[in-house]
């Protein structure tokens, strides 16, 4: 991991630049991440073994000691309620993500743009943040039922506790890295005349990109969450239900098997969102923030 | 040598005071006129109000006593004629931009347009000498480069007065080294140039300016004015000079005071 920072930062001995450096400098990254693939390979092996044997050990001990599929189902159990639900299940995993997404969206829009609304000033952020805090220790389970009266049953209310929930995260992340911006450059654009508008786009939204990040990392697991309680409290059925509604009905008919599938579908879809809103932060802050640096380490 | 009695005055101390609110005496009853064309140093201790001063002259913080006057007008307006140019110890790149685009700044900010930005960013970076790093990011730099690019940065707007706060300080001796004789290059093609430097080196304020301020602390202020009468261009040569020792010995007594 070394490699990278030392092309970096060797790219010239800062007497004589040489025209050669910035281009190996530049290249610099692809050249020491490609020894590292044949070794990708290898770390991924152990993690693999143990996922096979750990199946194939579930599956066993389910068929020798003959446990009843509606306590512990199979895995074979579990993929085929997936593929024979294949359509049901399409369509729920579908819903949620839409509903996941969009309220993703809006804690992003919402969030962002109330942190540069409280980060323009101090005042304003003095007396409205204490209560941003309040309201985001309120469980949002807890509130969920007066959305439901509020947007009505459905796509509405579910999306409005999916933004909810990803809200504040994004909030308070944004924030904290608006009123991080380092002493110097803040005197440096004070010096040059920067209007408090170029102060902000031009400094402190950029610097504070990485916190936005941890924000976004945050709030994407955190809407598909929200999504799925949502279904749970606001989720209606016919055919149309997300994975929380897929859930509650399929936990109620004793369908484990399709239970356990709906479950993996939701792990799978936070994970997704996850790896996502990773890469485009790798996209977004490789050339030049630390935490995304020589990120073939992981 | 390039100050010469007629010369006009770029910056006005007169009796210019600083007490922190807590009581502190940072900077006590200095009188100092820096003229058109002069490279002055402030050379002192930590603490001895070299960086007060430096603040007061940018417009960071006010004085609580006497007259200060940047090119017959306050610090504040000054700056805001765009005359005035900076160079901190750290070299402050944004580290999301370009070399080029960190260059061009103090321009993007004044509004000017992209092309002539690009055109003036690419005159500064080849003053330099970094005209193939135009597209690098900062943090592929050497810190030597980082502090060129930081000079090119306030070469950009053609400044008449050049602020440079401890610009070396954190550069090793060899690379310090090399970045004097690079700046006295630039200071030099621009006979109008005036170039205000805090150090708190003895040898760099003596190799590099034609007059050392002497700071003492505890109350800030200026001990002696010591005038550096050898002529440019200087080179490495100079330093090992009997009349460069005796100048850092004249320096260094009147530290002690």
């Amino acid at each position: 991991m070394n490699e990278e920072l030392a092309t970096g930062t060797t790219a010239g001995p800062g007497l004589h630049p040489h025209p050669a450096a910035p281009s190996a400098a530049r290249t610099g990254k692809r050249r020491s991440a490609k020894p590292f693939a044949g070794s990708r390979l290898l770390r991924m092996a152990p993690p693999l073994a143990a996922f096979v044997l750990f199946v194939g050990g579930w599956e066993l001990v389910c068929r020798l000691a003959g446990i009843k599929p509606y306590l512990l189902p199979k895995p074979s159990d579990i993929v085929r309620a997936a593929s024979e639900n294949a359509s049901n299940l399409w369509v729920s995993v579908y819903t949620t993500i839409t509903e996941a997404v969009l309220g993703f969206l809006l804690s992003i829009v919402l969030g962002v743009a109330f942190a540069i609304a409280l980060a323009s000033s101090k005042l304003v952020e003095r007396s409205v943040y204490p209560y941003a805090i309040v309201m985001q220790t309120i469980p949002i389970v807890a509130v969920a039922p007066i959305i439901v009266i509020w947007f009505g049953a459905g796509i509405n209310a579910i999306v409005m506790i999916a933004f909810l929930i990803g809200f504040f995260p994004m909030l308070s992340n944004t924030l904290i890295g608006l009123n991080s911006t380092e002493h110097n450059m803040k005197n440096l654009f004070y010096l040059y005349n920067a209007s408090p508008l170029q102060t902000m786009f031009r400094l402190r939204i950029p610097a504070a990109l990485p916190y936005v990040v941890a924000g976004l990392k945050i709030s994407c697991t955190l809407a598909v969450i929200g999504a799925i309680v949502g279904e749970y409290i606001a989720g209606i059925g016919g055919g149309k239900g997300g994975l929380g509604y897929a859930i509650t009905v399929s936990a109620a008919r004793l369908q484990t098997a399709y239970l356990f599938a709906c479950g993996l579908s939701a792990s799978l879809l936070g994970i997704a969102f996850y790896l996502l809103v990773n890469a485009f932060s790798k996209w977004m802050l490789s050339s030049w923030h630390e935490s995304e640096m020589n990120s073939s380490e992981g | 040598m390039a100050a010469t009695a007629e010369a006009i005055e770029w910056v006005r101390m007169e009796r210019l005071s600083k007490v922190y609110p807590n009581g502190t005496v940072a900077v006590q009853d200095v009188n100092l006129t820096i003229r058109e064309g002069e490279f002055l140093c402030f050379v002192g201790p930590s603490g001895c109000g070299k960086s007060t001063i430096f603040k007061m002259i940018t417009g960071l913080s006010g004085p609580t006593g006497g007259t200060l006057e940047v090119m017959g007008t306050s610090p504040k307006q000054a700056r805001k004629q765009s005359d005035t140019a900076f160079v901190f110890q750290d070299h402050t790149l944004l580290p999301w931009s370009s070399v080029l685009d960190n260059v061009s700044l103090p321009l993007a900010l004044r509004g000017v347009p992209r092309k002539e930005r690009k055109a003036e960013a690419e005159r500064a970076l080849e003053l330099v000498g970094l005209k193939d790093y135009a597209k690098a990011m900062p943090r592929q730099l050497s810190g030597g480069m980082k502090m060129r690019a930081s000079i090119a940065r306030a070469l950009v707007s053609k400044p008449k007065l050049l602020l440079m706060d401890e610009p070396f300080g954190a550069l090793d001796e060899i690379t310090r080294q090399t970045l004097q004789l690079e700046l006295l290059d630039i200071w030099r093609q621009d006979p109008k140039m005036t170039v205000l430097f805090v150090t708190h080196n003895v040898f760099e304020a003596v190799f590099l300016s034609t007059r050392v301020a002497v700071m003492t602390p505890r109350p800030g202020k200026v001990a002696a004015l010591v005038d550096v009468p050898v002529p440019f261009p200087r080179d490495e040569s100079f330093r090992t000079t009997p009349e460069f020792g005796r100048i850092v010995r004249s320096v260094s007594e009147a530290l002690k005071h």
